[in-house]
């Protein structure tokens, strides 16, 4: 009899405390509260409102690792406008992989009207950050369509994988030029690290580019990483990487898609 | 003869005291080989943990196992040796820790006869994921100082306070005392993100903890 009762405080204690938040077991424990699957719920929301649009407007932003104060400012200043369709995050959305960056950054991003998408930066894959990411926003590789412009978010971070995975992965890409959308005529194509920086296999950066342009009206890339605003035309083949700048310098980068083949960009401080 | 009388008693009394002196080293000898022997176990004995300690989250893992050492003048310095383990949650697989604890404990304020409570605990820790995935610092694939962080050990800090039971003499069995203790800490990671971000409050980067000491020594 002792013993059961012994038994039934251990059990009711183990469930008290493992449902509470006030105990953390260690900070790479996986333990995820809270939405799971964000890009997914985002992108049906993206492409529902984006429908038969043919001006599209969105903001890419990037590497918020560790900035949370100046993510909650962004998210703000983002709010106080009407005139966006959604939001990208280029990436490094943690800054040692540790499963509590995610939350409180997704808890942070949620709070934009917008819907957003986040991609995988090379800081989201330390440690188990990459199994968290999964969890919490989605596939590495994924794209959606907003009006009449294909987005396609692409994992670069070639020197996290050792070649244990093909990145970028050419098969997701070559999918993604066959797949055939209904009302899709421009891409737009979205990565971490741009082609040349170290992270990326320099090996493959031609091929990538070869490969990127078989994209129905390919308009131009946009990355992260680099911490500054670098727009280049990598290649000299018309194509124009745009880099933005770390949340910490207070930028954005604000891009119209207009019709006819015509786009806009803004730099946007707030 | 006399030279012969005095040759006889010089030889009894040269027997007498070599025999004497054989005595005398050879009791030497056994005492101070008991000695060494009783010195040699002593200095081995203090490698007996003093105590067991089991440990509910603390950033070390859902629990953690092991024993240690309490010593000092007041016993007020304490060395725990842990092995948790993290449970697989969202990961790929559960993973194992190892944390080496310090602890110091300033204070020890009796209450009633068989208790005692210690108003405070400070306590830091290393913790050690041991699993291939993490790294102690960057592998040379990376540049230099492209990560200048560690994924498998965390420091961390805590304050905490203790409540002991003291078992009477006489009812003594396999151990003195046990201890009940909670703790709230954090790890130089959190530290620095709150350092920079008033988003972060005390509550997102400040972590309970639970425990139990069963003192054997």
């Amino acid at each position: 009899m002792r013993k059961r009762i012994t038994l039934f405080f251990v059990t009711c204690s183990t469930i008290f405390l493992s449902g509470c938040d006030a105990f953390e077991y260690h900070p790479y424990d996986g333990k995820i509260s809270g939405e799971r699957n964000v890009n997914a719920k985002n992108i049906a929301r993206i492409e529902e409102a984006c429908k038969g649009k043919e001006t599209i407007r969105f903001a890419f932003f990037g590497d918020t690792q560790r900035w949370y104060d100046e993510t909650e400012d962004f998210v703000k200043a983002l709010n106080k406008r009407d005139d966006i369709d959604f939001a990208i995050h280029g990436g490094d959305i943690s800054d040692f992989g540790l499963t509590n960056e995610f939350i409180w950054m997704r808890d942070i991003m949620n709070k934009l009207k917008v819907p957003y998408v986040a991609l995988l930066g090379n800081h989201d894959c330390l440690a188990n950050g990459e199994t968290i990411y999964r969890k919490i926003f989605g596939a590495e590789n994924f794209s959606f369509l907003a009006g009449n412009v294909k987005f396609v978010c692409l994992n670069t971070n070639a020197l996290e994988y050792d070649y244990s995975r093909p990145v970028p992965d050419f098969k997701f890409i070559e999918e993604q030029i066959n797949e055939e959308l209904e009302g899709h005529e421009k891409t737009v194509v979205a990565m971490h690290v741009r082609p040349y920086s170290m992270e990326f296999n320099d090996n493959v950066a031609r091929v990538f580019q070869h490969y990127i342009n078989f994209f129905k009206g390919l308009q131009f890339c946009l990355n992260a990483h680099d911490h500054h605003i670098k727009i280049d035309d990598l290649f000299g083949d018309g194509i124009i990487y745009y880099g933005t700048a770390n949340i910490a310098k207070r930028k954005y980068l604000l891009f119209t898609i207009k019709p006819n083949d015509e786009y806009e960009y803004e730099v946007v401080e707030f | 003869m006399s030279m012969k009388w005095w040759n006889s008693k010089i030889r009894v009394f040269l027997l007498t005291v070599v025999l004497c002196l054989s005595f005398v080293t050879q009791a030497n000898a056994q005492s101070e080989y008991e000695r060494r022997m009783y010195n040699y176990q002593t200095r081995w004995s203090k490698l007996i943990p003093k105590y067991t300690k089991v440990q509910f989250a603390g950033g070390m893992g859902f629990l953690s196992l092991g024993g240690g050492w309490n010593y000092g003048k007041n016993k007020q310095w304490e060395t725990d040796v842990l092995f948790g383990f993290i449970p697989r949650y969202s990961d790929e697989k559960v993973r194992a820790t190892f944390t080496l604890k310090q602890n110091f404990i300033p204070w020890n304020v009796k209450l009633g006869k068989d208790f005692s409570m210690d108003p405070l605990s400070c306590s830091l820790y290393a913790n050690s994921v041991l699993d291939g995935d993490y790294w102690a610092s960057a592998p040379d694939k990376y540049p230099n100082g492209y990560y200048s962080f560690s994924t498998k050990i965390r420091f961390n800090m805590a304050l905490g306070q203790r409540f002991t039971y003291h078992f009477p003499v006489d009812k003594r069995r396999t151990r003195k005392s046990v201890t009940f203790f909670y703790e709230i800490g954090t790890n130089e990671l959190y530290l620095i993100s709150a350092f920079c971000n008033s988003y972060l409050k005390p509550n997102d980067y400040l972590h309970l903890s639970l425990g139990l000491k069963v003192q054997i020594l």
